[in-house]
């Protein structure tokens, strides 16, 4: 296996933030072109390439992750298999590159970054309904990983438990937003 | 909210961030494996809780790709990527510029193109109908040539015609000279005389005017009519007889203007219908003498033609040397018609004018 990919996946899985920057750097004139050579804008194949970093970031964050073919080839296939999805959405198809020329299994890859992006902007979603101050305990707490007292002092809370209900409160209310949408969704 | 839920809450947020110590882990995942309503519930907050997390990792990672996206130098993968239409900026422009200015320059030339075609249709046709005229004046010219070269085939197969009258009894005509133009051989024909060969003793091109003389012994009679020695007078009532065709034709008119062609002063220009075959013939006034001689018409302007007048002819006739003449020129000193009629004068003045058929072999 490549050896500047088997440093990059390791200094992605400590979330180093220069790898990630130098790989984006890397492979973003190979997905432009084909983007660009396939009916596509470059702020199409800058959506379309940014998905597939962020699913392969998040792919090596798993435990169970292995490498198995090279960073590039991982990133051609998965944004041209979104490209693909996208152009049929769009139905505006003029293909340079032929349907038939695969190069992974990566139908399975695509429906996981599609279901996982479902979830996210459903969250999303629910998160802006929560209202305030809920919405942002919840950021605070489980995304941005403040402390109880860091979040205490944020928002004047004199108690921590107060702020502990409140929060326990905010996540139920989450939990039931979360899960009518994404039913509804799914 | 129970302390239990809470509690259960904080265990499963332990859990997923991976903080659960060993033991307080197994009895949860016991719990979630032995009752299947608390592996749901639990499950959901976990399912929850692993979306909330990633949806936080992904903003951060779009934030870090977004930041590099814009530290991208414009300039370097334009560099290791060159590929038309890579950057619509850059690359699209030039090809656009092309692209437009080809299709400009079509369209402008298409325009250009089919108006020139027009033009050139137009210019095509107007030609065309000019050939068609010219065809159609060619085509008159023709049938009037073959309407001619018929009469002549009738009486005799003469190419050239015009009209001749005699000046003197014995055997002097005049007529135009451009109708004796280069001839060969020159018959003099009428009714009464029948066909008789003459020759040509003078021709004056400039005046317009020959002097013929008939070399076949003809019975000579007196002329009715005699040659006026001055000019006449604007619109003075004149008429003339000739053979455009085969028959002899009469026309009337007057004098319109006392010079002729180019103001020259040896020719009246006349208001009376001639027409090719007329030249040589005289013109006459109401009183039957000779004021003329028929010439030629122009062609721009209608009913305008030309005669020379009679003092030219005799000047003509008087300086031709009498050595050439063989014989005496004698004119005809009374005229015999003044008092008649016009039917009357034609018919006295009629056996006195030929048809000239020229030969040019």
């Amino acid at each position: 296996m490549d050896y500047v990919d088997e440093l990059i996946v390791g200094q992605l899985r400590n979330k180093n933030e220069r790898a990630l920057s130098e790989l984006y750097k890397n492979h973003y004139p190979m997905v432009l072109k084909l983007v660009v050579e396939n009916s596509g804008t470059e702020d199409d194949a800058k959506d379309i390439y940014q998905e597939a970093v962020i699913a392969f970031y998040q792919r090596v964050q798993q435990a169970d992750f292995v490498l198995t073919c090279k960073i590039a080839t991982y990133l051609y296939a998965v944004s041209w298999r979104l490209w693909l999805k996208k152009l049929s959405g769009k139905k505006r198809f003029t293909l340079k590159v032929h349907e038939t020329e695969q190069f992974l299994q990566v139908e399975e890859e695509i429906t996981n970054i599609e279901d996982e992006n479902k979830r996210i902007a459903i969250m999303k979603t629910s998160l802006e309904g929560l209202g305030q101050p809920c919405s942002s305990i919840i950021r605070d707490f489980y995304m941005n990983a403040l402390t109880m007292e860091e979040i205490c002092a944020k928002f004047g809370y004199t108690n921590a438990d107060n702020a502990k209900n409140q929060k326990y409160k905010c996540l139920q209310r989450l939990k039931k937003l979360f899960f009518d949408a994404y039913k509804i969704v799914s | 909210m129970t302390n239990e839920e809470k509690n259960l809450l904080d265990t499963l947020h332990a859990y997923h961030a991976g903080t659960l110590p060993g033991e307080d882990r197994l009895v949860l995942e016991e719990s979630m494996r032995s009752d299947a309503n608390f592996r749901n519930e639990a499950n959901a907050y976990l399912s929850m809780l692993r979306t909330l997390q990633r949806t936080a990792e992904r903003e951060k990672v779009k934030g870090v790709l977004e930041k590099t996206h814009a530290e991208l130098p414009a300039h370097s993968f334009k560099k290791s990527f060159r590929l038309p239409g890579a950057n619509k900026n850059v690359k699209l422009w030039p090809a656009m510029a092309v692209a437009a200015s080809v299709i400009l320059m079509s369209i402008v030339g298409t325009f250009v193109m089919t108006q020139s075609v027009k033009d050139k249709q137009n210019a095509e046709f107007r030609e065309l109908r000019r050939r068609v005229e010219q065809i159609t004046k060619s085509q008159k010219a023709m049938m009037e040539d073959i309407a001619v070269v018929k009469e002549k085939e009738e009486i005799a197969s003469s190419i050239y015609a015009g009209t001749g009258f005699l000046v003197s009894a014995n055997g002097f005509l005049i007529t135009s000279s451009h109708v004796v133009r280069g001839a060969d051989s020159v018959f003099v024909e009428n009714k009464k005389f029948g066909m008789l060969k003459a020759e040509v003793v003078k021709s004056d091109a400039t005046n317009d005017i020959a002097l013929l003389r008939i070399i076949q012994p003809f019975a000579s009679t007196s002329l009715p009519f005699t040659i006026r020695k001055t000019e006449s007078d604007l619109g003075e009532q004149v008429f003339t007889l000739g053979f455009p065709r085969e028959e002899i034709v009469y026309g009337e008119g007057t004098i319109s203007a006392s010079t002729g062609y180019k103001q020259n002063s040896s020719s009246y220009q006349i208001a009376v219908p001639v027409n090719p075959g007329n030249s040589g013939g005289p013109l006459l006034n109401q009183q039957g003498e000779v004021i003329g001689m028929i010439s030629g018409v122009e062609t721009e302007t209608i009913a305008a033609a030309f005669a020379v007048k009679s003092p030219v002819i005799l000047e003509a006739i008087n300086s031709v040397p009498a050595d050439s003449l063989r014989k005496p020129l004698l004119m005809s000193t009374s005229n015999k018609l003044r008092s008649l009629s016009r039917v009357q004068q034609i018919k006295k003045i009629q056996d006195y004018i030929f048809v000239v058929k020229v030969y040019n072999h």
